[in-house]
């Protein structure tokens, strides 16, 4: 039994890093752990955290998707030029964003159960692609001054708390809710476990799998929209990189890279043990480029640390 | 609802995966409440036909009829609504799922709007009640599936198959990674659920455990059907003999070898 209730603890261990590394980086310096600089820390990862679940939709299933940071660049253009160059409603601007952004996530999906190529070569693929399509429509042009409306979206507040931390927070609790009590949940579970075996459990896994990086990429366009209202500004090269970050606190948060596994609260701490670093280093004055350094050796970590959990298993396959 | 003898029957059935032709024309007849197991070597077929019964694998030619009615089985779904359920050599079990999940994935107790919500109680009831009857020794249906031994991962998917009235069950070499123990407590679980009216298709290669339970006996040979062969009538020799040598030219049995070992 004591097998059993370590592996329920282990599941959050990364939460504990969490709190490990905030003890930490107060003892290094005074200002570390104060309300503004919490707070700091929490409004500046806010679409973080929206993008890295998003990617846990398609990760959880199984597959991967390198190319969000890409549709942020295009959606973010997109809806920028509607509101700033067309005068679009800025409702009407941020559900087409909304929706090119599902639209993007789709075809992800299709050429990835359709045409059958590898996820992490597909999505590799299409990155490059929307790209292209975000420069050429952008002309490589910063676009700036949005209505106030939009603006709402990071100095509006709701409930005593900036807007997108409130929307940050339905969300977490929103895919929570989705994970843990849905059927749709349970099958994303199935599919990233064993793919075969959901087929053969009559689940449509080519279309489940479709709607997956539809739901993930509507998810990063609702982040890419946090990401433009808070610069205040677009440019084609916002959000390529913000995958790599994702991708980082996925798995440092538990998401397995082979799917089938992940948690919620795992995965926001996961976003902010590497905020907390990143944070916490410059404080203590140690620069921005050991920052690198540090980041990667934490995905090396946690990867090899989600080898090691696995590893105990499979002898016991064989005993039996 | 029409009653034949005969609760499945498959006519003509041909299956080619690229150049190599791996059913050949293949006729079975399985009749209620029966145990009919499924022999061959290694090659002849068995696990294809099963696969095209269950829907994971789709006829080039030939029918299906299940109680008599033309079935069309498309997909594992299909199978599903007419009543068939298969285990495969596999288990197709989900490691990262507790016993209950891994019986109700695709077939989820629903409740709430639309019957979006998992109603986890129910499952898990459900779940308990299917352990209890089935005498099977898996301690909680919150148990992950990964930490259990092969005998108790194949009661989960003996549990998943049967657990949503299926009429037919498919097994595909359930007893081959089982111990001694655990592959007797399988056999009975068997015979138990035949006496309960499913008819069951047993693919084996351990023929001993074909003639201890089974009442009738299929050999495929080169993706032919050689012979449906009486488990009362005949002895381990002429099911071996059958399996090796195949039906001669005149549809005559050949000369029986001695059986060595199997299994």
């Amino acid at each position: 039994m004591s097998r059993i209730d370590l592996s329920g603890l282990r599941k959050y261990t990364i939460v504990f890093v969490l709190l490990a590394l905030v003890c930490f980086f107060s003892l290094t310096s005074p200002y570390f752990l104060t309300a503004r600089n919490i707070t700091n820390i929490i409004t500046q990862n806010t679409y973080f955290v929206i993008v890295a679940i998003g990617l846990s939709f398609v990760m959880i299933g199984g597959g991967i998707d390198l190319s969000v940071g890409y549709q942020m660049s295009l959606v973010g253009v997109v809806t920028a030029m509607l509101m700033v160059v067309y005068h679009w409603p800025v409702w009407l601007a941020v559900a087409s964003g909304l929706v090119l952004g599902t639209l993007l996530g789709t075809i992800n999906g299709l050429i990835v159960t359709r045409i059958r190529i590898f996820p992490l070569i597909a999505t590799l693929a299409t990155a490059v692609i929307f790209q292209g399509i975000s420069y050429m429509i952008s002309q490589s042009k910063t676009y700036r001054n949005y209505p106030d409306e939009f603006l709402f979206l990071t100095n509006g507040k709701v409930l005593g708390m900036p807007f997108d931390v409130f929307l940050t927070l339905v969300i977490i609790i929103v895919a929570s809710f989705v994970y843990y009590q849905t059927v749709f949940g349970l099958r994303i579970m199935a599919l990233g476990g064993n793919e075969e075996a959901s087929r053969l459990s009559g689940i449509n896994t080519k279309r489940l799998r479709v709607s997956l990086y539809a739901l993930c990429a509507f998810v990063v366009a609702i982040g890419t929209m946090i990401m433009i209202s808070k610069a205040n500004t677009t440019h084609s090269s916002f959000g390529p990189g913000t995958e790599f970050i994702a991708l980082t606190a996925a798995i440092v948060g538990g998401v397995s890279f082979v799917g089938g596994e992940g948690n919620v609260p795992s995965l926001v701490a996961g976003v902010f043990v590497l905020a907390v670093l990143g944070n916490g280093m410059q404080l203590a004055g140690w620069g921005t480029y050991p920052q690198y350094i540090v980041r990667g050796l934490i995905l090396l970590g946690a990867v090899a640390f989600d080898e090691y959990q696995k590893a105990p298993r499979r002898p016991k396959h064989r005993a039996a | 609802m029409s009653m034949t003898e005969y609760v499945v029957e498959m006519k003509g059935i041909h299956k080619r995966f690229g150049g190599i032709h791996a059913l050949r024309g293949v006729d079975l007849e399985l009749r209620r409440g029966e145990i009919m197991g499924i022999v061959g070597d290694n090659g002849a077929g068995k696990s294809t036909l099963m696969k095209i019964l269950s829907g994971a694998y789709l006829a080039d030619e030939g029918e299906i009829y299940v109680d008599g009615k033309r079935a069309q089985i498309q997909n594992p779904q299909d199978a599903f609504n007419l009543g068939i359920g298969m285990i495969y050599q596999d288990l197709a079990l989900f490691n990262n799922l507790d016993v209950a999940r891994n019986i109700f994935v695709g077939r989820e107790c629903r409740r709430g709007p639309f019957g979006l919500l998992v109603d986890k109680k129910s499952m898990y009831r459900q779940t308990e009640d299917l352990i209890r009857e089935l005498r099977v020794d898996i301690k909680s249906p919150r148990f992950n599936v990964a930490r259990m031994s092969g005998g108790q991962r194949q009661m989960v998917a003996c549990a998943r198959a049967i657990a949503f009235e299926s009429k037919i069950l498919i097994m595909d070499e359930p007893t081959a990674a089982l111990g001694v123990t655990e592959a007797g407590k399988l056999l009975s679980l068997i015979k138990n659920l035949r006496d309960r009216g499913l008819a069951i298709l047993l693919i084996t290669q351990r023929i001993p455990d074909i003639l201890a339970i089974a009442d009738r006996v299929f050999v495929l040979k080169g993706g032919q059907r050689q012979g449906v062969l009486n488990v009362s009538e005949v002895t381990l020799d002429d099911v071996v003999t059958l399996i090796v040598r195949g039906k001669d030219r005149n549809g005559m049995q050949a000369p029986s070898v001695e059986y060595q070992s199997f299994g």
